[in-house]
């Protein structure tokens, strides 16, 4: 074995690289197998290709999605305005029980830190880790089915978000104007509605609007498990094989979308 | 008579760190100007700090206005800190409201939770504050976001901030550190003329050797929470000046 003060010679290099090279093919080779070995598992053995038939016929079943029913339409009007009427409240439900979570998951502001910031934590994780759909499906079976499961749904699953991003945002705030209302005499309240909340109002409201965003996506699909809401309408759609009406309600819920998205867009520019 | 009497005044910032102040006592008068002066590091935040409990001192005793300070408790302590006014390097306003807002702010340990809340002061405070505004020459911003100002006219505020609690005494924190040499001199002498008016004991934090002999008549000069010197002004000669900064001559 030479030191490694004696300089390389070419074949030594060539060597280097030969056996980098060949761990290198050893490690694509190995992906490939397990990428075959995923695909033949989960796609070739899982799927029912005597339903799919031919190539003709996938297009055939697709084609059935084509079209629009005009029918539908006067009848999508009160689902459309439950589905962004659950969004708004959803999300005006979640920011008020977040207040508390931000309060208690914000180290520098937390009143008692071993107890109340792990505690804020763990709610927004919860509520993050659960699909809003399961949280529906619990709050269905808790409030029964309607809009108002969707609502208590959107509220629950928007804390995680609202709540983690207001609290980062409190624990970054500048700590001067704190301390000059602390020096005046100001009470924790003073402080919490003078020194912090003029920093973080306005990122707080950012972050709320973009989850109202989010909540319209969320709260157009929750009608599937009866929470109400343009998804009921999609459900009822689908089960009765009424395919154009099934287009019909996902061009509702883009429309909704887009609405959406330029309101956030526009109100969150003019935060600025 | 003194107002402010520190004594034997010791602060650590963890129980192992070291001694930031190691047994600081001076008396400040009633119609005293009083400078604190020191290299960077030495305690000077530390000590104007300590005064009004934003760091709390681990021995020692301060006695304001017949008062043992460090024996009050949270409820008596927000009640004495309402009336000493506090002046900062940094100007600590709150840049997203307006300057009436941060001027009416220094009325807050005087009001009470609710009306914090809404942000209602009563007339007489408003009326107050516009007089103020207008003797620090900010009559024509009363409405404009705090951040909008220049540095001195935002000094001019956090001094109407301070003025607005009534104090007995004001404490300032290297007033003009963030202001050029022109602005800084107007603002000192501001300050000095509104105390001498008002009658309020000041306790000024400063670092520019030239600007608290112009404007100060006592001075104290800490280093490494020592106090190395301690008298009025003009005895203040270069020997005396050498020895507090020796640290930095090296």
């Amino acid at each position: 074995m030479q030191t490694s003060s004696v300089p390389l010679t070419v074949d030594d290099i060539v060597r280097l690289r030969r056996k980098k090279q060949t761990v290198q093919f050893g490690f694509y080779f190995i992906l490939f197998i397990l990428v075959l070995w995923s695909i033949q598992a989960t796609v070739i053995d899982d799927t029912d290709w005597e339903r799919i038939g031919s190539l003709a016929d996938i297009g055939k079943s697709v084609s059935h999605f084509i079209g629009i029913d005009f029918a539908l339409i006067p009848n999508l009007l009160g689902p459309t305005i439950e589905t962004f009427m659950i969004a708004c409240i959803g999300t005006i439900l979640g920011l008020i029980i977040c207040l508390p979570a931000m309060w208690f998951g914000a180290l520098n502001v937390t009143p008692y830190k071993p107890i109340t910031y792990p505690l804020a934590r763990i709610a927004m994780t919860l509520s993050r880790s659960i699909h809003e759909i399961v949280w529906a499906l619990i709050f269905v079976s808790a409030v029964g089915l309607g809009a108002f499961a969707g609502i208590l749904a959107i509220a629950v699953r928007s804390l995680g978000f609202i709540a983690k991003m207001s609290a980062e945002a409190i624990e970054n705030i500048d700590p001067k104007p704190v301390e000059a209302i602390r020096a005046m005499g100001g009470s924790n309240l003073q402080v919490m509605l003078y020194g912090i909340m003029p920093q973080v109002l306005p990122v707080i409201l950012g972050i709320v609007i973009f989850e109202w965003e989010i909540n319209i996506r969320r709260s157009a699909i929750l009608g599937l498990v009866g929470a109400g809401g343009l998804g009921l309408v999609f459900f009822r759609q689908m089960n009765t094989f009424n395919y154009p009406g099934v287009t019909t309600v996902i061009l509702a819920i883009f429309g909704l979308i887009v609405v959406g998205e330029i309101t956030s867009h526009y109100s969150r520019k003019a935060l600025n | 008579m003194a107002i402010l009497e520190v004594s034997e005044l010791r602060s650590r910032y963890s129980s192992r760190g070291p001694e930031i102040l190691k047994g600081i006592s001076f008396e400040v008068e009633e119609d005293d100007f009083f400078a604190i002066i020191g290299p960077s590091g030495a305690g000077k935040s530390t000590l104007i700090r300590c005064i009004n409990r934003l760091i709390e001192p681990t021995s020692g005793s301060i006695n304001l206005h017949g008062i043992d300070v460090l024996s009050l408790n949270a409820t008596e302590l927000r009640k004495m800190r309402r009336h000493i006014g506090m002046i900062f390097q940094e100007f600590n306003l709150i840049d997203r409201m307006s300057v009436m807002d941060n001027v009416l702010s220094g009325r807050l340990g005087y009001v009470g939770a609710i009306r914090s809340i809404f942000r209602t002061f009563n007339n007489h405070d408003i009326q107050r504050a516009l007089e103020l505004l207008e003797r620090v020459g900010l009559q024509d911003h009363v409405d404009k976001r705090a951040d909008q100002l220049s540095g001195g006219q935002r000094q001019r505020v956090g001094i109407a901030r301070a003025l607005m609690q009534e104090p007995n005494l004001l404490l300032l924190d290297e007033p003009t550190s963030a202001l050029d040499p022109k602005i800084s001199r107007e603002v000192m002498q501001l300050i000095r003329t509104i105390a001498t008016e008002l009658k309020v004991p000041v306790l000024c934090n400063i670092h520019d050797v030239q600007l608290a002999k112009e404007f100060c008549n006592k001075i104290i000069g800490l280093q490494d929470g020592i106090k190395m010197f301690d008298g009025p002004t003009p005895s203040l000669d270069q020997s005396s000046l050498d020895e507090i900064y020796s640290m930095e001559v090296l």
